[in-house]
Protein backbone atom coordinates (compact mmCIF):
# COMPACT_ATOMS: atom_id res chain seq x y z
CA UNK A 1 0.00 0.00 0.00
CA UNK A 2 1.45 3.13 -0.94
CA UNK A 3 1.20 6.60 1.06
CA UNK A 4 -0.55 7.72 -1.58
CA UNK A 5 -3.39 5.08 -1.04
CA UNK A 6 -2.95 5.21 2.54
CA UNK A 7 -4.09 9.48 2.27
CA UNK A 8 -6.87 8.68 0.34
CA UNK A 9 -8.38 5.97 1.95
CA UNK A 10 -8.48 8.54 5.40
CA UNK A 11 -9.58 10.69 3.35
CA UNK A 12 -12.74 9.02 2.40
CA UNK A 13 -13.25 7.98 5.89
CA UNK A 14 -15.80 10.88 8.03
CA UNK A 15 -13.48 12.56 10.26
CA UNK A 16 -13.95 12.52 14.15
CA UNK A 17 -14.95 8.69 13.96
CA UNK A 18 -14.93 6.94 17.23
CA UNK A 19 -13.05 4.02 15.59
CA UNK A 20 -9.80 5.99 14.56
CA UNK A 21 -9.48 7.07 18.35
CA UNK A 22 -5.93 5.25 18.68
CA UNK A 23 -2.30 6.04 17.44
CA UNK A 24 -4.10 8.29 14.31
CA UNK A 25 -1.95 11.39 14.62
CA UNK A 26 -3.23 13.35 12.24
CA UNK A 27 -6.44 13.28 14.14
CA UNK A 28 -7.24 16.04 16.45
CA UNK A 29 -6.82 14.79 20.80
CA UNK A 30 -7.81 16.69 23.00
CA UNK A 31 -5.05 18.91 25.00
CA UNK A 32 -4.29 17.46 28.44
CA UNK A 33 -4.63 19.66 31.46
CA UNK A 34 -3.65 19.75 35.18
CA UNK A 35 -7.40 19.91 36.98
CA UNK A 36 -6.17 21.12 39.85
CA UNK A 37 -4.38 24.51 38.29
CA UNK A 38 -7.62 24.75 36.26
CA UNK A 39 -8.93 24.70 40.19
CA UNK A 40 -6.54 27.04 41.93
CA UNK A 41 -6.13 24.08 43.84
CA UNK A 42 -3.12 25.57 46.41
CA UNK A 43 -2.96 21.87 48.32
CA UNK A 44 -4.82 18.76 48.06
CA UNK A 45 -6.43 17.14 50.87
CA UNK A 46 -6.02 13.41 51.71
CA UNK A 47 -9.26 13.16 53.14
CA UNK A 48 -10.86 13.93 49.84
CA UNK A 49 -11.61 10.39 48.42
CA UNK A 50 -13.44 11.22 45.27
CA UNK A 51 -10.76 13.36 44.03
CA UNK A 52 -8.08 11.00 45.38
CA UNK A 53 -10.04 7.99 43.62
CA UNK A 54 -9.68 9.64 39.80
CA UNK A 55 -6.00 9.04 40.53
CA UNK A 56 -6.11 5.69 41.32
CA UNK A 57 -7.21 2.65 39.15
CA UNK A 58 -7.90 -0.28 39.95
CA UNK A 59 -4.77 -1.43 41.10
CA UNK A 60 -4.81 0.83 43.22
CA UNK A 61 -1.48 2.48 41.57
CA UNK A 62 -0.89 6.69 41.56
CA UNK A 63 -1.77 7.68 37.73
CA UNK A 64 1.26 8.68 36.34
CA UNK A 65 1.48 12.54 34.75
CA UNK A 66 1.95 11.98 30.74
CA UNK A 67 -1.76 10.00 31.44
CA UNK A 68 -3.77 11.97 33.63
CA UNK A 69 -1.97 15.36 32.64
CA UNK A 70 -1.05 16.96 36.11
CA UNK A 71 1.53 19.52 36.43
CA UNK A 72 4.37 18.57 38.00
CA UNK A 73 3.58 20.73 41.36
CA UNK A 74 0.41 19.47 41.38
CA UNK A 75 1.22 15.65 40.76
CA UNK A 76 4.35 15.98 44.13
CA UNK A 77 0.93 17.23 45.93
CA UNK A 78 -1.39 14.58 45.27
CA UNK A 79 1.22 11.88 45.11
CA UNK A 80 1.64 12.85 49.10
CA UNK A 81 -2.07 13.14 49.81
CA UNK A 82 -2.39 9.60 48.40
CA UNK A 83 0.50 8.22 50.76
CA UNK A 84 -1.74 9.78 53.14
CA UNK A 85 -4.94 8.97 52.61
CA UNK A 86 -3.30 4.74 52.13
CA UNK A 87 -1.70 5.32 55.87
CA UNK A 88 -5.17 5.61 57.65
CA UNK A 89 -6.46 3.41 55.52
CA UNK A 90 -8.74 5.85 53.22
CA UNK A 91 -6.99 4.12 50.25
CA UNK A 92 -5.68 0.76 49.87
CA UNK A 93 -2.02 0.47 49.41
CA UNK A 94 -2.69 -2.52 46.72
CA UNK A 95 -5.86 -4.33 45.47
CA UNK A 96 -6.02 -7.26 43.04
CA UNK B 1 2.10 29.02 66.75
CA UNK B 2 1.72 26.04 64.08
CA UNK B 3 -1.86 24.37 62.95
CA UNK B 4 -1.71 20.36 62.92
CA UNK B 5 -4.35 18.23 62.04
CA UNK B 6 -4.29 14.56 63.54
CA UNK B 7 -7.03 12.34 62.29
CA UNK B 8 -6.91 8.82 64.60
CA UNK B 9 -8.71 6.01 63.81
CA UNK B 10 -10.14 4.06 67.03
CA UNK B 11 -11.14 0.49 66.99
CA UNK B 12 -15.22 0.41 66.10
CA UNK B 13 -16.14 -2.19 69.50
CA UNK B 14 -15.92 0.77 71.55
CA UNK B 15 -18.86 1.33 74.24
CA UNK B 16 -19.50 5.06 73.68
CA UNK B 17 -18.18 6.91 76.95
CA UNK B 18 -15.25 5.01 76.38
CA UNK B 19 -14.71 6.35 73.23
CA UNK B 20 -15.25 9.97 74.31
CA UNK B 21 -13.01 9.79 77.29
CA UNK B 22 -10.50 8.69 74.96
CA UNK B 23 -11.01 11.57 72.92
CA UNK B 24 -11.56 13.72 75.65
CA UNK B 25 -7.52 12.73 77.05
CA UNK B 26 -6.06 13.53 73.41
CA UNK B 27 -8.10 16.99 73.40
CA UNK B 28 -7.19 17.73 77.23
CA UNK B 29 -3.09 17.18 75.96
CA UNK B 30 -4.00 20.51 73.41
CA UNK B 31 -5.21 22.69 76.11
CA UNK B 32 -3.09 21.69 79.02
CA UNK B 33 0.46 22.74 77.27
CA UNK B 34 -0.93 25.90 75.99
CA UNK B 35 -2.39 25.15 72.29
CA UNK B 36 -5.75 25.95 71.30
CA UNK B 37 -8.20 23.46 69.82
CA UNK B 38 -9.93 24.72 66.86
CA UNK B 39 -12.20 21.40 65.53
CA UNK B 40 -12.84 18.28 67.26
CA UNK B 41 -14.85 16.19 64.34
CA UNK B 42 -16.16 12.54 64.78
CA UNK B 43 -15.86 11.67 61.23
CA UNK B 44 -17.83 8.83 61.80
CA UNK B 45 -17.39 4.95 61.22
CA UNK B 46 -16.41 3.42 58.23
CA UNK B 47 -14.89 0.74 56.06
CA UNK B 48 -11.00 0.28 56.24
CA UNK B 49 -9.48 0.42 52.69
CA UNK B 50 -7.56 -2.71 54.80
CA UNK B 51 -7.91 -4.50 57.90
CA UNK B 52 -5.91 -3.19 60.40
CA UNK B 53 -5.16 -5.41 63.91
CA UNK B 54 -8.01 -7.33 62.52
CA UNK B 55 -10.39 -4.72 62.19
CA UNK B 56 -11.86 -4.07 59.35
CA UNK B 57 -14.14 -1.30 60.15
CA UNK B 58 -12.63 2.12 62.06
CA UNK B 59 -14.23 5.28 63.85
CA UNK B 60 -12.17 8.28 62.19
CA UNK B 61 -11.75 11.32 64.45
CA UNK B 62 -10.22 14.45 63.74
CA UNK B 63 -8.30 17.47 65.53
CA UNK B 64 -7.81 20.68 64.29
CA UNK B 65 -5.43 22.70 66.59
CA UNK B 66 -3.05 25.27 67.01
CA UNK B 67 0.00 24.08 69.31
CA UNK B 68 3.71 24.35 69.70
CA UNK B 69 5.45 21.14 67.79
CA UNK B 70 5.39 19.75 71.65
CA UNK B 71 1.89 19.20 71.38
CA UNK B 72 1.62 17.41 68.41
CA UNK B 73 4.70 15.42 69.52
CA UNK B 74 3.24 14.72 73.02
CA UNK B 75 -0.27 13.60 71.18
CA UNK B 76 1.66 10.82 69.09
CA UNK B 77 2.77 9.18 71.81
CA UNK B 78 0.33 9.17 73.83
CA UNK B 79 -1.86 7.35 70.71
CA UNK B 80 0.70 5.01 70.03
CA UNK B 81 0.06 3.97 73.51
CA UNK B 82 -3.40 3.68 73.69
CA UNK B 83 -5.19 0.54 73.21
CA UNK B 84 -7.69 1.75 71.72
CA UNK B 85 -6.08 3.67 68.59
CA UNK B 86 -5.46 1.55 65.39
CA UNK B 87 -3.71 4.33 63.28
CA UNK B 88 -2.95 8.26 63.59
CA UNK B 89 -1.61 10.99 61.55
CA UNK B 90 -0.25 14.49 62.19
CA UNK B 91 -0.02 16.99 59.35
CA UNK B 92 1.33 20.40 60.00
CA UNK B 93 -1.14 22.59 57.77
CA UNK B 94 0.51 24.91 55.32
CA UNK B 95 -0.50 28.47 55.94
CA UNK B 96 -3.34 28.52 52.92
CA UNK B 97 -3.98 24.99 54.11
CA UNK B 98 -4.64 26.07 57.73
CA UNK B 99 -6.45 29.39 57.05
CA UNK B 100 -9.04 27.23 54.50
CA UNK B 101 -9.43 24.64 57.22
CA UNK B 102 -10.53 26.80 59.96
CA UNK B 103 -12.70 28.65 58.07
CA UNK B 104 -14.54 25.72 57.43
CA UNK B 105 -14.81 24.20 60.94
CA UNK B 106 -15.77 27.75 61.63
CA UNK B 107 -18.86 27.34 58.64
CA UNK B 108 -19.32 23.42 60.09
CA UNK B 109 -19.58 24.68 64.05
CA UNK B 110 -21.96 27.55 62.97
CA UNK B 111 -23.93 25.31 61.16
CA UNK B 112 -23.75 22.19 63.78
CA UNK B 113 -24.82 25.28 66.55
CA UNK B 114 -28.27 26.16 63.41
CA UNK B 115 -28.94 22.74 62.94
CA UNK B 116 -29.32 22.06 66.93
CA UNK B 117 -31.28 25.25 67.17
CA UNK B 118 -33.69 24.01 64.99
CA UNK B 119 -33.81 20.34 65.89
CA UNK B 120 -34.84 22.04 69.43
CA UNK B 121 -37.54 23.86 67.81
CA UNK B 122 -38.84 20.98 66.01
CA UNK B 123 -38.86 18.98 68.92
CA UNK B 124 -40.37 21.67 70.96
CA UNK B 125 -43.25 22.16 67.90
CA UNK B 126 -43.70 18.42 67.70
CA UNK B 127 -44.29 18.59 71.73
CA UNK B 128 -46.84 21.44 71.11
CA UNK B 129 -48.59 19.58 68.26
CA UNK B 130 -48.56 16.24 70.33
CA UNK B 131 -50.01 18.10 73.35
CA UNK B 132 -52.44 20.16 70.57
CA UNK B 133 -53.35 16.46 68.89
CA UNK B 134 -53.77 14.74 72.18
CA UNK B 135 -56.23 17.44 73.07
CA UNK B 136 -57.80 17.08 69.64
CA UNK B 137 -58.16 13.73 70.33
CA UNK B 138 -59.71 13.81 73.35
CA UNK B 139 -62.18 16.55 72.91
CA UNK B 140 -64.20 13.96 70.37
CA UNK B 141 -64.00 11.37 72.85
CA UNK B 142 -65.51 13.89 75.27
CA UNK B 143 -68.09 14.96 73.27
CA UNK B 144 -68.96 11.55 72.24
CA UNK B 145 -69.04 10.96 75.93
CA UNK B 146 -71.37 13.82 76.53
CA UNK B 147 -73.40 12.49 73.90
CA UNK B 148 -73.79 9.38 75.44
Amino acid sequence: MSAEDNRTGSSARPPRSPRFGGRRRFLFRRRKYCKFCESKATWIDYKDLKTLQNYTPERSKILPRRISGTCAKHQRELMRAIKRARMLAFLPFTSD
Amino acid sequence: MTTYETVFITAPNLAEDVERSTVESMTAIVSERGGSLIASDRMGRRRLAYPIKKFDDGVYIRLLYDAEPDVPHELERRLRLSDHVLRSLTVRLESDWAKDAKEKAAQAKIRAEQEAKEAAEAAARAAEEGVDAERAESAPDGAKTEEE
